[in-house]
C-alpha cells in the first residue's frame, strides 16, 4: 500500500508537469498577450510601439519562451505561482482573496446535489419500475440534459414572475455576514449547480444499488428478518456507495475550480470567475497558477477516493 | 478504418439476418427500449430541422424586422429629436414581439425572428456535436489502440498525458483551446471539444484494446507473423468496435452543452447563430421577455436530451453490462 502510494504520488507530480506544460504551451500560442490586450481595448496607445516594447520588456513577455519555461517552471518548483500583471498581487493572494466564496457556493450546490440525488437514488432503485421510479428517472434524465445556466435562468423568472426575493448581485453578501442576503443570492445558483451534479450521482447510485440488491448477502440480511430499511441502508447502501463516492470525490475537487458560468451569471467573484476573466485579459501567471491549483485538487483528490476505495472495501487491494 | 466497416456493418446482428428479419428485431428493441426510442425520435426531429434549415427556417436568421415609423419627421431638429425620440428615425424595429403568425416564437432585441435562429442553431448543435464526436472517436481509437496494444512505456506516457487533460476543469481547459483565435470559428470550437473529448475516448478504447491483446486470436495471428499494424487494425479494432461505437454516441449531446456553455460565456463560434448565445441575449431581460431564453434554452435540452437518450440506447444494446449505467 505505501508503495503503491509512493507510486501515485510521483506520477501526480509527472502529470501536474504534463497540466503545466499544456497551460503554458496554450497560453503562449494565443494570437495576443497581456500588453496587446490592453492596447487594444485602451485605443489612446495604438500606435505606441515603443510603449507595447518597454510594457512587454518589464513584464519579461520579450524573452525567449524557452527561458519563459524554465522560469516559470523553477518558481513552480519554489512554490512560486506567479504574479498578476493587473493587480501586481500573487496568485496565492489573488485565490486567498476569492476561495471563499467559491467554497460558500461550491458547499451549498454539493449539499443540494448530495441531499437530493442519494435519497432519490435508493428510492428510486427500491421502488424499481414503479411510478415513483419513473418520475425520478425522468427527471434526472432531465436534470443531466438542462444546460446549467438554462435552469439558472427559468429558476430566476420563476422567482421573479412570483415575486419572491430580490436577489442582491452588486453587494457580493456573504453567509457569514449578510446570512439572508447571501441566501438569497445563491439560492438560485446552488440548486442549478446541485441539480445537475446530483442528477449524475443519483443514475450511479441507482445502478449500483439495483446491482447490490441481486447479491446473495441481502437475501440472507432479509432471511434474518431485518426490516427492509436497515437492509437498504446497513447493507445495500453501504455497498453501493463504492462507485459513488468516486463521483462524489470529483464532484468536492471540483468546488475548488468553481463554478464559471454560474458564477459569471450571478456576478460571484469566485475562482471560477476570476480565471475566466485572467484568461479573457490574457492575464496569465495568475491563470496559470489557478489552473495548476484546480489541477492539483483533482489529482490528489483522486489519489485520496482510490486510498479511501481500498481502505472501506478490504476486497481491493492496490499493489 | 476501411477494413472494418465491412464487419461494422453487420456487427449488430453477426450472423447478417435477412433486411425484413432486421427491420423486426428493430421494432422488438424499440419496444423493449421505450426511452431509447424516444432518444432515436428526438434526434431524428433534430438532425430533421438542421438538414431542412433553408426550407423551414422562412426568415433569414439575422434579418432585423421592422415597421415604417408614422411618426417618421425627416426635418425634424435634434432638439425636437431629444424630446420625442421617435421623430428621429425612419422605421422602428420589432423588438421582443410575442410570438405570432408572423413570428412564431416571437422576436429578439434587434427584431430578428426567433424560430429561424432556433432552426439555424440546430444546424450548428448537430455539426458541431456530430463533428466533435468524431474527431474524439477517431483520434481516440488511434491512440487508444497503440496505448492498449502495446502496454508497456507507450502505454504509461500516452495514459499520463490524458490524465493532465483530465486534471483540467474541462470548460478551462476548452476556453483556453478556443482563445487561441481572437473570433474562434465552428472548425476550432469542434477541435476543441474533440480535444477534450479524445481523453475520455482513449481511455474505454485502451481497455477495450487491452483485454483482446491477450486473446488467443491475436495470439495466433502474431504466430503466423503479422505485423502489429494488421493485428490492430484486422483483429482488435473490429472487436473492440462496440466501445468505438458507444464512444461515438454517447458523447455527442455533452458536447452540445459544452458548445453552448461557451457560447453563453461569449467565446462560441463568432458570426454564428447559437443556441447559448441565444441564451445570453434573452436572459438580461427574461422577466420582460422571456421568449428567447426560453424556446432558445428548450431546443438546447430537447437535443441533448435526445442524443443522451439515443447515445444510452445504443450502449445498451451493444453492451449490455453496462445497461442502467
Amino acid at each position: 500500500m505505501t508503495n503503491y502510494i509512493i507510486r501515485r504520488l510521483i506520477l501526480n507530480f509527472f502529470v501536474l508537469w504534463i497540466v503545466a506544460s499544456i497551460v503554458f504551451v496554450t497560453t503562449h500560442l494565443l494570437p495576443s498577450d497581456y500588453v496587446e490586450k490592453q492596447v487594444a481595448t485602451n485605443l489612446e496607445l495604438a500606435d505606441n510601439s515603443a510603449a507595447i516594447k518597454e510594457a512587454q520588456h518589464v513584464l519579461g513577455l520579450d524573452k525567449p519562451l524557452w527561458r519563459q519555461y524554465t522560469t516559470f517552471m523553477t518558481d513552480l518548483v519554489t512554490g512560486d505561482f506567479g504574479t498578476s500583471y493587473e493587480s501586481r498581487q500573487s496568485t496565492w493572494h489573488e485565490l486567498r482573496l476569492r476561495l471563499p466564496t467559491t467554497l460558500e457556493l461550491g458547499i451549498l450546490i454539493v449539499f443540494v446535489s448530495f441531499s437530493v440525488s442519494i435519497p432519490v437514488g435508493i428510492i428510486s432503485a427500491v421502488r424499481q419500475d414503479t411510478w415513483v421510479d419513473y418520475v425520478l428517472r425522468a427527471v434526472s434524465i432531465l436534470a443531466i440534459a438542462v444546460p446549467v445556466f438554462f435552469s439558472a435562468v427559468v429558476l430566476t423568472l420563476i422567482d421573479l414572475k412570483l415575486g419572491l426575493f430580490k436577489i442582491d448581485i452588486i453587494g457580493a453578501p456573504h453567509l457569514w455576514t449578510e446570512p439572508i442576503n447571501a441566501l438569497k443570492l445563491y439560492s438560485i445558483p446552488a440548486i442549478a449547480g446541485g441539480l445537475s451534479g446530483g442528477a449524475g450521482i443519483m443514475r450511479l447510485l441507482r445502478s449500483q444499488m439495483l446491482e447490490v440488491m441481486r447479491q446473495d448477502y441481502i437475501r440472507t440480511a432479509r432471511a434474518k428478518g431485518l426490516r427492509d430499511y436497515r437492509v437498504w441502508i446497513r447493507h445495500a447502501l453501504k455497498n453501493a456507495m463504492l462507485p459513488v463516492l468516486t463521483v462524489m470525490g470529483l464532484t468536492l475537487a471540483g468546488i475548488v475550480g468553481g463554478q464559471i458560468i454560474l458564477e459569471q451569471m450571478f456576478n460571484i467573484d469566485g475562482v471560477g470567475r476570476y480565471v475566466f476573466h485572467r484568461l479573457i485579459v490574457r492575464d496569465f501567471p495568475p491563470f496559470q497558477g489557478t489552473v495548476l491549483v484546480i489541477a492539483f485538487v483533482v489529482v490528489t483528490m483522486n489519489l485520496v477516493v482510490d486510498i479511501t476505495y481500498a481502505w472501506l472495501d478490504p476486497r481491493i487491494r492496490y499493489t | 478504418m476501411a477494413i472494418a466497416s465491412e464487419r461494422t456493418a453487420a456487427f449488430p446482428t453477426a450472423q447478417g439476418f435477412g433486411l425484413g428479419r432486421r427491420l423486426r428485431k428493430l421494432a422488438a428493441t424499440g419496444r423493449r427500449n421505450k426511452l431509447g426510442t424516444v432518444g432515436v425520435l428526438l434526434v431524428a426531429f433534430v438532425v430533421g430541422i438542421a438538414a431542412l434549415a433553408p426550407i423551414l427556417q422562412r426568415y433569414d436568421d439575422n434579418r432585423p424586422f421592422q415597421t415604417i415609423n408614422p411618426e417618421f419627421n425627416p426635418t425634424a431638429n435634434p432638439i425636437d429629436i431629444a424630446t420625442n425620440p421617435n421623430l428621429g428615425s425612419p422605421a422602428i424595429l420589432n423588438r421582443f414581439e410575442a410570438p405570432s403568425g408572423e413570428h412564431w416564437l416571437g422576436t429578439d432585441q434587434f427584431g430578428r425572428d426567433i424560430y429561424a435562429r432556433i432552426i439555424v442553431g440546430a444546424k450548428l448543435a448537430v455539426i458541431i456535436g456530430v463533428g466533435a464526436s468524431l474527431i474524439a472517436v477517431i483520434s481516440g481509437t488511434l491512440v487508444g489502440l497503440m496505448s492498449g496494444y502495446f502496454g508497456g512505456k507507450t502505454d504509461l506516457i500516452i495514459q499520463r498525458f490524458v490524465d493532465g487533460i483530465q486534471a483540467f476543469p474541462g470548460i478551462v481547459l476548452l476556453l483556453l483551446l478556443v482563445s487561441i483565435m481572437d473570433q474562434p470559428n465552428v472548425p476550432l470550437t469542434v477541435a476543441a471539444l474533440g480535444f477534450l473529448g479524445f481523453a475520455v475516448s482513449v481511455r474505454i478504447i485502451r481497455s477495450a484494446a487491452l483485454a483482446i491483446r491477450h486473446s488467443t486470436y491475436v495470439e495466433a495471428a502474431r504466430s503466423y507473423g503479422a505485423t502489429d499494424t494488421r493485428i490492430m487494425l484486422k483483429h482488435v479494432l473490429p472487436n473492440a468496435m462496440a466501445s468505438v461505437l458507444i464512444v461515438f454516441s454517447i458523447s455527442i449531446g455533452a458536447y452540445i452543452l459544452a458548445e453552448a456553455s461557451l457560447s453563453f460565456l461569449g467565446l462560441g463560434p463568432a458570426d454564428k447563430t447559437t443556441w447559448g448565445k441565444m441564451v445570453n441575449a434573452g436572459r438580461n431581460s427574461v422577466d420582460l421577455h422571456p421568449w428567447e431564453a426560453l424556446f432558445a434554452g428548450s431546443a438546447i435540452t430537447l437535443a441533448v436530451l435526445g442524443f443522451n437518450l439515443a447515445g444510452d440506447a445504443i450502449r445498451d444494446e451493444l453492451d449490455p453490462r453496462l445497461r442502467g449505467r
